[in-house]
């Protein structure tokens, strides 16, 4: 059992398919971006702001999503961009931000090259 | 980097963009402060994690006394390094560490689950939880460390060690040759978690030029 909050979160992950890129038993972020997500992730859940199980099950559908994408057109594979989408449905249903605010915020239409 | 796993530089400015609005936007509204990040964050980068236990064994190695405080009373012994807080944790205080010489070589493996000694190794690789790891480790520990890339002497003999919510294992590596200069920190940078779980060595700071 965890004490510590940091820990009960990632260790939820590990072995399931949200499971955090690590490298010798640190988690890997490639851009500082990455790592503000996954703090800003951490830090929400932890003020209270929604269970820590309902953002990582948003999470894995995010991942199934992209993995279900078509070939054609699906963009890169990227972690943490499916982490800030699932970071964003969990925000939604908390109430946490307006409708307004979250127009702002949402992702917009891509284009990838 | 090949073309294939090159960054879209584009989108990884959307992103960053997009992070840092909704940070900003969230410490505006009061809900987080804005340190509440990295608060959360020094965790794993400077509370519990492999430097924890780099540390420990780097000591272990230039205090011949300390280390055998550490094998007799680990977490008394790791209480004498002034070590961050959260050492002493729920998944600290159980630690026992066990050497690697004199013809033993020792293997950390959690059959049940997925035990872990956090606080000194941080966050387990993602095959440490892999049924068939944890298996065979405890069937075929030599095949297991040979797949790793370390091949095991026949008179050397291959201690498992169970992980458990009771005991969390981890291991005293041994201390590569052509070190003796090194300094604590230097050999702490040669120190890592797998190292401490047996399934690999630490390499010499040489080794690349010498002839094994």
């Amino acid at each position: 059992m965890f004490t510590r909050f940091e820990e009960y979160a990632a260790s939820s992950m590990l072995g399931h398919p949200d499971s955090p890129p690590r490298l010798q038993g640190k988690l890997l972020f490639a851009k500082e971006w990455e790592r503000e997500v996954f703090g800003l992730a951490l830090s929400l859940s932890k003020a209270g702001c929604f269970e820590w199980e309902d953002f990582r099950q948003n999470l894995i559908e995010s991942i199934a999503e992209w993995e279900h994408a078509p070939c054609d057109g699906q963009p890169r594979w990227d972690y943490y961009e499916r982490f800030f989408v699932a970071l964003m449905k969990t925000l939604k249903v908390s109430g946490l931000l307006s409708v307004a605010e979250l127009a702002i915020l949402e992702p917009g239409p891509r284009h990838d090259p | 980097m090949s073309e294939l796993f090159k960054y879209d530089d584009d989108r990884e400015a959307e992103s960053a963009a997009k992070v840092r609005a909704l940070e900003a936007l969230l410490i505006e509204k009061g809900v987080i402060g804005s340190d509440s990040v990295d608060t959360v964050l020094t965790h794993f980068e400077r509370v519990a994690g492999p430097f924890n236990g780099a540390r420990i064994v780097a000591h272990a190695w230039v205090d011949p006394a300390f280390k055998q405080r550490l094998l007799a009373d680990t977490p008394k012994a790791i209480a004498e390094l002034n070590l961050p807080q959260g050492m002493d944790g729920a998944e600290g205080e159980h630690m026992v560490a066990v050497a690697n010489g004199d013809g033993v070589h020792n293997l950390i493996i959690c059959t049940l689950c997925s035990c872990y000694p956090w606080p000194v190794l941080g966050l387990p690789p993602y095959w440490y939880k892999d049924p068939v790891f944890r298996a065979r480790g405890v069937r075929e520990p030599r095949a297991v460390l040979r797949e790793f890339g370390v091949p095991i002497a026949e008179d050397t003999e291959v201690k498992v060690w169970d992980s458990s919510a009771q005991i969390r294992w981890f291991v005293v590596p041994e201390r590569p040759a052509g070190t003796d200069q090194l300094g604590e920190d230097e050999l702490a940078a040669l120190i890592t978690p797998e190292a401490m779980m047996g399934v690999a060595l630490v390499p010499s700071p040489t080794a690349s030029s010498s002839t094994p």
